[in-house]
């Protein structure tokens, strides 16, 4: 399988090339165009996370309930995947570590790695941005979905992102929600409000723009529904 | 020949379309998208090829008028920017068919003539677009997208989402159908928000297609608005 991000960071869009009798897990949604003999089939199983209540579970974190599955067959194929908004698409290679992803950061990824809903207990719910993280595990290839441009830090130690920009980060971090200011008065009035501190070694990957902001800019300015 | 020289510049993100017209030369442009242009332009309102097709064109949510500018005795500029983000592409027809999204259309030689065809009910559940415009003649086409746009040389079959198509030859035949492997136990996966109808296109031409949508965008924003209070 070969993977190329054309047209970054803005407009990104993934063109793969598979290889006769291969396999590519996406979100529902997520294909663009493709070889007419690929064979298709959308499912709500995947992982531990499959069945009814893991599609259910996946629908809450944001995600579509379905995901499509995609097989070459006989014959080479290829597949353009791309995002929702405006934006990156980060591959990022699955090892040995697991990786946390925002819930509407999760594109596509290869069969030998498990998506599935972690819940990252009640601290999360007071990120305001989302609650449900995805936990990917396994070896293969991760394709991720960013709002803006991706940057990547390498974590060792301490580090603070705000909530709505972090796109994924290794497992080996410990993250904890935290106030942006020394008061919470302060916190709030800076407008920065919550922010994720992340302890550890890991890598951590940012997206230069935060979707929910850029959501209540526009959205405040549009009609009422 | 009598070709526009241009250049497309700030692609694909924020593309804008640089015409340079030599002395006496017409371009026709969507309605409203012209940015710039120089003092000794002309600028003409027209209903292409007659009031009817012009209607049809308002039907297709394609402006009613096109604008004709002519730089009148001397060589001149005229900078054209369509009224969404995204990339522009040129295409020279040379007597043969092109067929483009409705919304599409940039700028064309005044030889060109566009013509909206309605498509039945073919397209009519991809959100997008009931009618394609075809465009026909001899000159340059320069059409726009959402995102960036994609070349994809097609021989045999080739299926792209309803919504990302932007435009193709004539020599491929196409039908919108529901993907069988999108749904799951009689459960339309396209009304659920995954895909659902595709164009299967088949024969051997160029399509182009978008690597975003703009309804999903849309859909994004829509939760962000203010609720009627009572």
């Amino acid at each position: 399988m070969k993977v190329d991000i054309l047209h970054r960071p803005d407009s990104a869009i993934a063109k793969i090339d598979m290889a006769p009798q291969e396999e590519l897990v996406a979100e529902a949604g997520a294909m663009v165009a493709m070889s007419s003999h690929l064979d298709v089939n959308t499912t709500l199983r995947r992982g531990k996370g499959g069945g009814v209540f893991g599609g259910l579970k996946r629908m809450l974190a944001g995600e579509s309930l379905f995901l499509s599955v995609f097989r070459s067959g006989t014959q080479p194929a290829e597949i353009y995947l791309a995002p929702k908004l405006m934006g990156d698409i980060l591959p990022y290679q699955m090892t040995i570590t697991d990786l946390v992803v925002q819930s509407t950061g999760y594109l596509a990824s290869t069969p030998g790695v498990d998506v599935e809903l972690g819940f990252q207990g009640l601290k999360s719910i007071f990120s305001g941005e989302s609650i449900f993280w995805l936990t990917a595990r396994g070896t293969g290839l991760v394709l991720l979905s960013a709002f803006g441009a991706v940057y990547e830090i390498e974590v060792d130690g301490e580090y603070i992102v705000d909530t709505g920009h972090i796109v994924a980060f290794e497992k080996t971090l410990n993250f904890s929600i935290t106030k942006a200011g020394s008061s919470w008065i302060g916190a709030f009035l800076g407008g920065e409000g919550l922010v994720c501190k992340f302890q550890g070694k890991g890598r951590l990957f940012c997206q230069t723009h935060n979707p929910g902001a850029f959501g209540r800019l526009i959205g405040s300015q549009l009609p009422p529904r | 020949m009598n070709e526009i020289a241009y250049s497309i510049d700030h692609s694909p993100a924020y593309a804008s379309l640089h015409l340079k017209l030599k002395a006496n030369q017409s371009v026709l442009v969507e309605s409203g998208a012209m940015a710039a242009m120089d003092t000794w332009i002309k600028m003409k309102s027209r209903v292409q090829g007659g009031l009817m097709k012009g209607i049809g064109r308002m039907l297709s949510g394609e402006s009613l008028f096109v604008s004709e500018f002519t730089a009148e005795g001397k060589p001149g500029e005229v900078l054209v920017s369509p009224g969404v983000t995204g990339d522009i592409q040129h295409y020279y027809l040379n007597g043969n068919h092109l067929m483009v999204q409705s919304s599409g259309f940039v700028a064309a030689s005044p030889t060109v003539a566009i013509d909206t065809q309605f498509q039945g009910f073919k397209g009519f559940f991809s959100g997008e677009s009931l009618f394609l415009l075809k465009v026909t003649g001899t000159g340059d086409l320069w059409f726009s997208s959402f995102g960036a746009i994609l070349e994809i040389p097609v021989s045999g079959e080739y299926v792209v989402d309803t919504g990302y198509v932007v435009a193709f030859e004539d020599t491929l035949n196409y039908k919108v159908e529901m993907l069988g492997g999108l749904s799951f136990r009689g459960l339309r996966t396209g009304i659920l928000g995954g895909e659902g109808f595709v164009c299967r296109f088949s024969g051997s031409g160029k399509l182009w297609i978008q690597s975003r949508q703009l309804y999903p965008f849309i859909n994004f924003l829509n939760p962000f608005r203010p609720t009627k209070s009572s």
